[in-house]
């Protein structure tokens, strides 16, 4: 299954919790999977040229005329296996690359589509709308909320800065029923799964309301 | 770790792929040109080199060992780059609340050090585990480690965490007003706010 379809069919819980943050699992598990290659080959190296898989073969050249022969023996196949290799290298790390470079999905909101015409909003501006009314909120010293996910799957991440009087409870109370609702009724009947993000303002930061 | 972890993560997929093709351009240009000196790196001068060297030989030993500490230090980049996030029960399925262990410690904090009878506290909190030192005022009776435990849970139950920590308080002696202002709980600068715990002083 692939990433769009796994995010679209996914229940609404777990595209909220997925809209968190930006995942880095692929990151996570590519480091992690490098890592434990280094490690082996490396502890190989050292046990071998410490003599623990015998003395004989420590004394052996780096490039040994054995393995070379071997090679040899073989020219087509062990070129072809060394290209694929190199080809498959090129090939994981580019993707890799991109994949941690690519910016994060911002899409858009459709509010309705049929064969003639389709309302779309601009995920940057409902997201400022949301943000902006989010900032109005008492003990909200700042909010900033984006567009994640799919156009087909859209979620909404909206971190508030809460300022030091601030009542957790109501805030999100609040956030619940005067924000999310206005932007789960626009996007009505399709899901607009949220991740809010707590954070608490600088001690001194003026306790205003404030977009950013 | 996680910021390391965007930083790395580019210039690591981008080592492999120059690796791969200077793997794919020296297989082929060696197929086509046989015993050329190499297209981009020169291999005869290296194959020479790794002629002559045993395994045994100090150097060998000692490279291995840098690129098996390289990799222990990726393996646990990736393992300790995830989120350690604590999860608020938001209202509905649909709406997830998640919070910094930072700012659990700052809200427990404040409330414990609202009380009457605590005089300085510092808070160390994790998703798992919330410990509380408390300073009492002359006047705080033996029911401070109560009075804090109660305070500390009244914040939790209105936070309605997913996972609830364990609580732990540690009450210490009471000092008069001279010896509070040269407490090490006054260093306020000295807030530790690591990745993993979160800690607060006042």
């Amino acid at each position: 299954m692939s990433e769009l379809e796994a995010s679209t069919t996914a229940g609404p819980r777990r595209r909220a919790r997925s809209a968190v943050a930006r995942s880095s699992a692929a990151d996570r598990s590519l480091a992690v999977l490098l890592g434990v290659v280094l490690l082996v080959g490396g502890s190989l190296v050292a046990l071998l040229a410490y003599g623990a898989f015998g003395s004989g073969r420590a004394t052996r050249p780096l490039l040994d005329p054995l393995v070379v022969d071997s090679l040899r023996a073989q020219p087509v196949l062990s070129r072809v296996v060394a290209i694929l290799a190199g080809v498959l290298l090129v090939a994981l790390g580019l993707a890799w690359a991109a994949r941690s470079l690519r910016p994060e999905r911002q899409p858009d909101l459709v509010l309705a589509a049929d064969a003639d015409t389709t309302i779309v909003v601009d995920g940057n501006a409902a997201a400022d709308a949301v943000a902006g009314q989010a900032a109005a909120l008492p003990g909200v010293a700042r909010a900033r909320a984006r567009m994640v996910g799919h156009r087909e799957a859209p979620a909404l991440r909206i971190t508030v800065w809460l300022t030091d009087e601030a009542d957790v409870v109501e805030v999100l109370l609040l956030l619940d029923e005067d924000v999310v609702a206005g932007a789960r009724a626009a996007l009505d009947p399709q899901p607009l799964p949220v991740a809010v993000r707590l954070e608490l303002a600088a001690a001194g930061s003026r306790s205003g309301p404030r977009v950013v | 770790m996680r910021v390391l972890l965007r930083i790395l993560a580019p210039v690591l997929g981008l080592g492999l792929a120059a690796v791969g093709a200077v793997l794919v351009a020296e297989v082929v240009a060696a197929w086509v040109w046989s015993a050329g000196p190499g297209l981009l790196v020169p291999w005869s001068a290296w194959r020479a080199a790794v002629e002559d060297i045993r395994w045994r030989e100090p150097a060998v030993p000692l490279a291995a060992l840098a690129v098996a500490v390289l990799g222990l230090l990726l393996v646990l980049l990736g393992l300790l780059a995830r989120r350690n996030d604590i999860v608020l029960i938001g209202r509905g399925v649909d709406t997830t609340v998640t919070t910094s262990p930072r700012v659990l410690a700052r809200l427990v904090g404040r409330r414990v050090r609202a009380a009457d009878a605590v005089a300085a506290a510092s808070i160390t909190a994790t998703a798992r585990k919330v410990h509380v030192r408390a300073q009492g005022r002359d006047r705080a009776g033996p029911g401070l480690r109560e009075t804090v435990h109660v305070e500390v849970d009244g914040v939790l139950d209105e936070l309605s965490l997913a996972r609830r920590p364990r609580v732990t308080v540690t009450v210490q002696e009471s000092r008069t007003v001279s010896e509070l202002a040269s407490s090490p709980f006054n260093t306020a600068a000295s807030a530790n706010a690591g990745d993993e715990r979160s800690e607060e002083f006042t």
